[in-house]
């Protein structure tokens, strides 16, 4: 058996880091109701300049959105340790289709995620801005 | 003070340090600090000062379109999140970016750059 290539720490980070992102954002497109559990009540959401604390508010906000359907496709993800708590920065930068407009509109967004208890990641900060042409 | 007031004075001194004296900026980096630059990585502040000095144009502006900030933790950290648009000496059309900053304070009471991520954002 080939032996393993030994995964640096950056490049483990690297992994969870697009992991997360595409069950994110998969969540988002497909099911938002179930996104509320990625977030703790310590969590903060800015939407668009708009500020909204804790999982169920947020639950609430993306749920609340004025589409039905919509279809992210991600161009770049950038991540990097977010040292004083163990976390992980993520940077995301894609396109969004909202079911029924003829154009893409492009976004940015930022997370940083928070190991749990149970080996997976919370949701602490998250703020998206569309970026307009 | 407000914590978006002091991201919004951070960031618009950062532009101007960069935009006038791009080799003040290490300064504003310490050793732990990270950039990742179009998805170049570098580390530490003599490193990121080369790294940004080095890059292929002599003068350029940063003109700021939104600035979104919350705290990070614990540590006294904050997150910042720009969108703008840099238009380059002797170019016709500016660059739009987003750029994410986690600012950490210092004993003087200002803050320092812990991690940097800049992205342009091609149409």
């Amino acid at each position: 058996m080939d032996k393993e290539e030994k995964m640096g720490v950056e490049d483990q980070l690297e992994m969870v880091a697009k992991a997360f992102v595409n069950h994110y954002y998969h969540l988002f497109d497909t099911n938002r109701a179930a996104l509320a559990p990625l977030y703790h009540h310590t969590s903060m959401l800015s939407f668009e300049g708009q500020k909204i604390q804790g999982a169920e508010e947020i639950g609430q906000k993306l749920a609340q959105l004025p589409f039905e359907h919509c279809r992210h496709f991600i161009s770049t993800i950038d991540s990097q340790p977010s040292p004083f708590g163990g976390g992980i920065l993520v940077f995301v930068s894609g396109n969004l289709q909202l079911q029924g407009e003829e154009h893409q509109l492009k976004f940015s967004q930022m997370f940083q995620l928070i190991p749990t208890q149970h080996g997976s990641f919370f949701v602490q900060n998250d703020m998206f801005r569309l970026n307009y042409g | 003070m407000d914590p978006d007031a002091v991201a919004k004075a951070f960031v618009e001194h950062y532009y101007r340090t960069f935009d006038s004296n791009r080799a003040g900026l290490v300064n504003l980096y310490q050793e732990g600090s990270m950039l990742t630059f179009e998805g170049a990585k570098t580390q530490g502040a003599q490193a990121i000062a080369a790294k940004l000095a080095s890059l292929p144009f002599q003068q350029c502006m940063h003109n700021i379109s939104t600035v979104d900030c919350q705290p990070s933790g614990p540590a006294g950290g904050m997150l910042v999140f720009v969108s703008g648009s840099l238009q380059l000496a002797g170019e016709q059309h500016p660059l739009k970016f987003s750029q994410m900053f986690h600012l950490m304070p210092t004993p003087q009471g200002s803050f320092f750059v812990l991690n940097d991520i800049f992205r342009l954002n091609y149409a």
